[in-house]
C-alpha cells in the first residue's frame, strides 16, 4: 500500500474516532435513556475508526479490509434507516444521513481506503 | 474570556487554520514547502495554546457548559499530534515498530501537508463548535 495513502487514512480515521468517541462519550454519560440505539451506533463507529487506524498502522490489511467494509455497510445501513424508519433515531448518530454532518466524510472514507487497500493488494 | 474568545480567538483560529491548509497544499504540491509547514505548524502550537488558555479562562470565568467545552478543548490538543505524523516514517525515527513506514523526504513532505489540510479543517470545527457553545451561552 503507498505509504502516503496508508498514514493520510491513519490521520483521518484518527480524527474520526476522535470525533465520534468524544460525541458518543457525551451522550452516553449524560443522556444515553434519550436514545440507546442511536448513542451506541455512535459508540460502535468511534470503535471501529479506532481498530481501522490501529491496523492500518500495524499493516493488519486484512482487518483494516474487514473493518473498513463493516464501516460502510453501517454508514449504509444506517443512513437508509434514518429515512425508511426514522422513529427508529431521537436523535442522530455519527452514520446519521450518510454522516452528512461530518461532511460525509463517514461515507467517503471507507470508499477511499477499501480502493487503497484493494489496489494494494494486487 | 467568552467575548474575547468570539470576537478574537475564533476569528484568529479559523485564519490560523485557514494558513495551515494552504501550507499543508503547498507541500503536498511543491516538496521544497515543507520547511514553510513546519515553521507554520510551530505557529498552529502556539495559536492552539492560546485558544486552549482563553476556553479554560471561559469555562472557570463563564457559565458554559464544562464537560462539551473541555472536551472541544482536549480535541483541539489532541489533533496538534497529528500535525507532522510523518515524523514516524522518518528512516532515522528511533521507533521498535517493524510494521512503521519508511519514507522518503518527498513522501514527508506530502504526507504532513495532507495530515495539516485534515487537521486544519477538524480544528476548524472544533473552533466553531466552541464559538457556537459559548455563544449560546453568553
Amino acid at each position: 500500500m503507498n505509504p502516503i495513502a496508508r498514514i493520510s487514512l491513519i490521520v483521518a480515521y484518527a480524527i474520526l474516532a476522535l470525533a465520534a468517541l468524544g460525541r458518543s462519550s457525551y451522550q452516553i454519560s449524560t443522556k444515553f435513556a434519550d436514545a440507546p440505539l442511536a448513542y451506541s451506533v455512535s459508540a460502535v463507529s468511534a470503535a471501529l475508526y479506532l481498530l481501522i487506524a490501529i491496523a492500518l498502522w500495524k499493516s493488519a490489511t486484512g482487518l483494516a479490509l474487514v473493518g473498513s467494509a463493516i464501516e460502510l455497510a453501517g454508514v449504509l445501513t444506517v443512513g437508509t434507516l434514518g429515512y425508511i424508519e426514522s422513529s427508529w433515531w431521537p436523535d442522530e448518530t455519527v452514520w446519521t444521513g450518510y454522516g452528512s454532518a461530518y461532511g460525509w466524510v463517514p461515507l467517503i472514507l471507507p470508499m477511499l481506503a477499501l480502493w487503497a487497500l484493494l489496489r494494494g493488494r494486487h | 474570556m467568552t467575548s474575547v474568545f468570539t470576537d478574537a480567538v475564533y476569528p484568529g483560529m479559523l485564519i490560523a487554520c485557514g494558513v495551515l491548509f494552504i501550507a499543508g497544499l503547498l507541500s503536498t504540491l511543491i516538496i521544497s514547502q515543507h520547511r514553510l509547514l513546519t515553521w507554520i505548524v510551530s505557529a498552529f502550537w502556539v495559536v492552539t495554546f492560546v485558544e486552549a488558555v482563553v476556553i479554560v479562562g471561559a469555562v472557570v470565568g463563564g457559565d458554559i457548559p464544562v464537560v462539551i467545552t473541555v472536551g472541544y478543548l482536549l480535541a483541539a490538543i489532541a489533533l496538534l499530534f497529528l500535525l507532522g505524523i510523518a515524523r514516524l516514517g522518518a528512516p532515522d525515527a528511533n521507533l521498535p515498530d517493524p510494521n512503521r513506514p519508511i519514507l522518503q523526504p518527498d513522501q514527508i513532505a506530502r504526507v504532513d501537508g495532507v495530515a495539516a489540510m485534515l487537521v486544519a479543517v477538524a480544528a476548524a470545527v472544533v473552533a466553531w463548535r466552541v464559538a457556537e457553545i459559548i455563544g449560546s451561552a453568553a
